[in-house]
């Protein structure tokens, strides 16, 4: 079932003009990208610093909106949604970024910052950030720590809570493993896939390495300045790169 | 050439460096690898007289037969930037935000060689050309913030040449890079140290760039080199039990173990890398190791081979 799909969609900034009367030029960060993504599954999307890959999740998190194209979510183009409904549907699409120091309030308990989703839509949250601790690996008792109390890995797990503790069918992660060592980086990406085998969670994983993303997702589109150069089966893009391009980040992956 | 024996850096709370010896000769191009937190850049650090004020350094540390345990700042002043550079982590913290970054490249020579702003200015071009900075007369007159990530990287390594050091310490030179620009800086290392017979310390966590850029590789944990061997033996081999869960936590396809009908997992090292006062006095590994014996907690593991552990090769 499809629970997520992205038609054609594109996004545009205005940089600063070169001169006084010149029109300011235009960069087409996300350059008619479309996909699908169904419930319980998990898409890469890989490409270089500048690609354009994290323009497309905050588009699809409802943060920015398309110049042109469409973003459904279940059936809902997020564009078109008066505030009021977005607000009402965010619960069912989270975010999980790279450096969850920067995303936890560092004067407020986890506890809190895990809350913190809950009660922007006043649901009831007793006993749900016990739970989500639980689902990540962490205790209970965690929620009464601050935040630079955790390693970075625990960090991690605590964004990820933050992220699940609304139940959420989608999940976008942005980096979500790139700032971790290699070992904890295992550990992170593991409950990744266990948590989507409990909860039906689909992935939108963004991510600069394809080696990462070749171990978790089941399919990929590959981006260069915001056009999409590739996309298909993992393994298939693995085995045979179609492009220049995708051989290259195989290459500097390790992977070739 | 530098030569460790017995280096080891206390910092109050625990050892951050235990007893390391090794010897890096002209051209040799030598990995550090492991976790954070395992003493990597603090090694570094001790290599360059910059072990913070709270650490105090012990055993023997040699650069041209010169001992540097104990001397002064003077005496490092003298070796740093000539005989040993250090290219550091995050390149955007490592320049002045408010200098051109031709002055900055300028300035070690000015003050350790005596090169005049005309001469310096010269050879800073030079060096542009050197590590492979497109219209380097432009970039001179550049601040930081106006050139890309790995063009910074570039100005760092250029910067680290400016005295022709003998030996050149790079922290994690690639690790906030795109992968195709890190190919290209770890190329760029690995020529420099060619051309120049050079002595490159890569410290890194990233193993396919440690692979590319090294020779030899030292695998630290908890401050102790568990492991060390010619990097292409330790990686298609590792025989130490972190060097193995290391090795096999590493994200790709064929590294993911399937249990009971789920889709596969990747192996892992179970916890964390423990704060330095929480170590254990013997095996530093110990708690996390997957073939832990009794006797590893309290009792420091033998050297055995290429590799400390209690464990003989069969039983790791």
């Amino acid at each position: 079932m499809t629970l997520l799909s992205v038609e054609a969609v594109t996004r545009r900034y205005r940089l600063p003009r070169r001169a006084l009367w010149s029109p300011p030029p235009v960069l087409t960060a996300v350059d008619a990208a479309s996909f699908t993504l169904d419930a319980g599954r998990t898409l890469g999307v890989v490409g270089e610093s500048g690609s354009g890959k994290s323009t497309l999740a905050r588009m699809v998190m409802g943060f920015e909106r398309p110049d042109a194209g469409r973003i459904l979510f279940d059936g809902q183009d997020l564009a078109a949604l008066p505030p009021a409904a977005l607000r009402r549907l965010r619960p069912r699409f989270q975010m999980v970024f790279q450096d969850p120091y920067g995303s936890l309030d560092p004067r407020r308990t986890v506890g809190w910052s895990i809350a913190e989703p809950l009660r922007a839509t006043g649901a009831e949250e007793r006993g749900k950030v016990a739970e989500a601790l639980e689902h990540v690996g962490l205790r209970p008792a965690d929620a009464g720590k601050y935040p630079h109390e955790f390693s970075g890995g625990q960090r991690q797990r605590v964004a990820i809570a933050r992220a699940i503790v609304t139940r959420p069918a989608l999940l976008v992660a942005d980096e979500a493993v790139s700032a971790l060592d290699m070992s904890v980086q295992a550990q992170i990406l593991n409950l990744l896939m266990d948590l989507q085998d409990e909860l039906g969670l689909a992935i939108l994983f963004i991510s600069h390495d394809l080696a990462v993303v070749s171990s978790i997702c089941d399919h990929v589109l590959v981006m260069e300045h915001g056009k999409t150069v590739e996309q298909g089966a993992v393994g298939q893009i693995m085995r045979n790169p179609g492009t220049a391009y995708t051989k290259s980040l195989l290459q500097a992956g390790g992977l070739l | 050439m530098i030569e460790a024996a017995g280096l080891t850096v206390d910092m109050g709370a625990g050892q951050a460096v235990r007893e390391a010896s090794f010897v890096i000769a002209p051209g040799d191009r030598i990995g550090i690898v492991g976790e954070s937190g395992c003493g990597k850049t603090m090694l570094g650090l001790a290599l360059m007289g910059m072990v913070p004020d709270a650490g105090r350094v012990s055993g023997s540390l040699t650069i041209d037969g010169t001992q540097m345990v104990g001397a002064g700042e003077a005496i490092w002043q003298k070796l740093r930037a000539r005989r040993v550079a250090m290219i550091f982590q995050e390149p955007m913290a490592a320049l002045n935000p408010i200098k051109r970054v031709g002055e900055t490249v300028m300035e070690p020579m000015m003050v350790h060689l005596g090169l005049g702003r005309d001469a310096a200015r010269a050879r800073a071009l030079e060096l542009f050309r050197e590590v492979g900075i497109p219209d380097p007369e432009a970039r001179l007159r550049q601040f930081p913030h106006e050139i890309s990530g790995g063009q910074r990287q570039r100005v760092l390594i250029a910067l680290a040449l400016a005295c022709d050091p003998g030996v050149l310490i790079a922290d994690e030179p690639t690790t906030a890079l795109d992968a195709n620009v890190a190919l290209r800086v770890t190329q760029l290392l690995v020529g420099l140290a060619e051309r120049r017979t050079m002595g490159l310390v890569f410290i890194s966590h990233d193993l396919a760039a440690v692979a590319r850029a090294t020779e030899r590789v030292m695998v630290m944990y908890g401050g102790d080199i568990v492991e060390r061997g010619a990097t292409e033996e330790v990686l298609a081999q590792p025989r130490h039990p972190y060097t193995r869960g290391l090795l096999s936590a590493r994200p790709s396809p064929g590294n993911m173990r399937a249990t009971g009908g789920r889709r596969g997992r990747l192996p892992t090292i179970p916890g964390s890398v423990p704060p330095l006062a929480e170590l254990a006095p013997g095996c530093r590994f110990a708690g996390r190791c997957p073939v832990e014996l009794d006797m590893c907690r309290g009792e420091r593991p033998p050297q055995r081979g290429t590799m400390i552990c209690h464990r003989s090769e069969e039983g790791a």
